[in-house]
């Protein structure tokens, strides 16, 4: 015979096990709503810095080695190492689809993208007696450098464009000369036509020189940026010539 | 254009006793260093090639020698540097190769002195056994041989027929005494330039589908001597079609024929005395050491 409070006692177990599971139940709704609320939010992070605008891309072609220019629509960032770097990232996904005349493999291509001022100078601490007033802060200064031949601009403002190539990108890049050349040419030639400011260009990989792209083409020297495509470089052969 | 980087001679590394790999079997009809104009008028030979020096009563600096029978060939990569794949079967390095022997019988036959930067697998550097042989290396043996032609074979699976590559480096009017060694081509452009031209003639005559540029190709740049980079793509759609004999053959043909041709045509570039003064006197300590006397 079962007596009168221990009817009770488990009665109110049997309510407070209900109870519970209700409030589970209500409450696992509620957190199932909120992440479907978040992944619904279609507020962008980054809130959009340009409108698209026309750019060249210097667009290679491996049958017959040519560079022809190709205008396409798309937004860039203002800051020009950001837009020297978005600009290359376009034109590698260019060759990154399928069909391309110069095909490579998808993928982020470059790291960074720097600009640097020509002529190239070096920078030292501010040694004179005024620079240190302020709580002994010593500011930088540029100095010329001790090279007697430093790298110098053409045009006044004009730039050197360090680019600083992923390593996973240039380790799946198809080796051959023409190959080769012509990536990196479709790469000047498009710094060129929407960058006229940049008129050297120097590649790193990793942050390191690199003898070769993929086994021939040079990445230790440093290459002017200049017209790439065909008819330009017939143009300046014939003025050389 | 602006290089940046180390200078140093044109000449770094002496040749190896076994490096000149292939005589003609009988001896060439043509002195081994012809002067620069050897259908010139004998009156005056060092005036007509130096075209370029300063006027004064002295003499000129002596004409860069040539040997009109002497072809360069450097078959690229070799050893653990097998180039690019070309197919399941194929490396580049071989492809060089064999195209570099090709070339080696057809060149013999024709009377010319082949000098090869390497004849077998693994090239080996100059009097350091058991080094591999750098770019560098290889620049230094093609210029101790001041070669009528200096040829660096490459091969690809990408495109079709030859591809035809000069140097990227601006002529410059001549040949310094002090030469930089990343831009000891400068002053050979133009004669570059006409080789070019002419193989570009052969390879039409030949049937050849064949592109020509210019190109950043070590060691090309580093050469004293009308240097181009011979590409070697496959005659067809088929990546293994550059193995075949015929179509190699046909190549080192049209190749040869046009060597034959230009050893009567190739002229150094004068030696420009006074720029090479110049040159010694902005040049760095560190640059001015491997300076040529």
């Amino acid at each position: 015979m079962i007596q009168r409070h221990q009817r009770i006692v488990f009665w109110c177990l049997v309510v407070c096990i209900i109870g519970m599971g209700v409030l589970l139940a209500v409450e696992r709704q509620r957190g199932r709503e909120r992440i479907a609320a978040l992944a619904e939010d279609e507020t962008p992070l980054d809130a959009p810095t340009a409108m698209a605008e026309t750019v060249t891309l210097d667009l290679a072609n491996d049958a017959d080695g040519s560079i022809a220019p190709a205008s396409r629509q798309i937004a860039l960032p203002e800051e020009p190492n950001a837009r020297a770097r978005a600009l290359i990232d376009h034109l590698i996904a260019e060759y990154a689809l399928p069909g391309s005349a110069h095909a490579l493999v998808p993928g982020a291509a470059v790291a960074e993208v720097f600009l640097v001022p020509l002529p190239l100078v070096g920078y030292t601490t501010d040694a004179t007696s005024s620079a240190t007033k302020d709580g002994g802060f010593r500011p930088t200064l540029p100095v010329a450098q001790s090279d007697p031949d430093p790298v110098q601009p053409k045009q006044p403002g004009g730039e050197l464009a360090v680019i600083d190539l992923h390593s996973t990108f240039v380790n799946q890049h198809p080796s051959g000369v023409e190959v080769e050349s012509l990536t990196l040419r479709s790469i000047l030639g498009t710094l060129h036509a929407n960058l006229p400011q940049i008129e050297q260009v120097r590649f790193l990989v990793d942050g390191q020189a690199r003898e070769t792209l993929a086994g021939h083409a040079d990445l230790l020297r440093t290459y002017p940026a200049a017209d790439t495509t065909s008819s330009g470089s017939a143009a300046s052969e014939g003025q050389s010539n | 254009m602006t290089m940046t980087g180390r200078a140093q001679v044109a000449e770094p590394a002496a040749v190896a006793p076994g490096q000149e790999t292939s005589k003609p079997a009988t001896a060439p009809k043509r002195p081994a260093t012809a002067p620069a104009k050897p259908t010139a008028a004998p009156a005056k030979p060092a005036a007509a090639a130096v075209r370029h020096a300063a006027p004064s009563s002295t003499p000129g600096p002596a004409p860069i020698p040539i040997n009109r029978t002497v072809i360069v060939l450097d078959p690229a990569h070799g050893g653990v540097d097998s180039g690019s794949q070309i197919s399941d079967t194929t490396v580049e390095k071989n492809v060089t190769l064999a195209l570099a022997f090709r070339l080696r019988s057809l060149l013999t036959a024709r009377g010319f002195s082949v000098v090869m930067t390497r004849d077998a697998d693994a090239p080996a550097v100059p009097n350091a056994a058991g080094s591999a042989m750098t770019l560098d290396d290889r620049a230094g043996i093609a210029n101790h041989a001041h070669a009528a032609a200096c040829l660096v074979l490459h091969a690809t699976p990408s495109g079709n027929g030859v591809h035809l590559y000069r140097s990227e480096l601006e002529a410059s009017e001549g040949q310094p005494t002090v030469v930089p060694w990343l831009t000891a081509q400068a002053a050979w452009i133009p004669q570059s330039r006409l080789l070019e031209k002419q193989m570009t003639t052969a390879f039409s005559r030949s049937g050849l589908a064949l592109v020509t540029s210019s190109a950043s190709v070590r060691p090309i740049d580093s050469l004293t001597c009308p240097a181009l980079v011979v590409e070697l793509a496959p005659s067809g759609d088929d990546a293994d079609s550059i193995n075949d004999t015929d179509y190699q053959q046909k190549v080192a043909l049209a190749i040869a024929g046009t060597l034959l041709v230009w050893q009567n045509q190739v002229q150094p570039p004068a030696r420009l005395a006074a720029a090479a003064k110049e040159t010694v006197g902005q040049a760095t300590p560190s640059d001015a050491a491997g300076a040529q006397p």
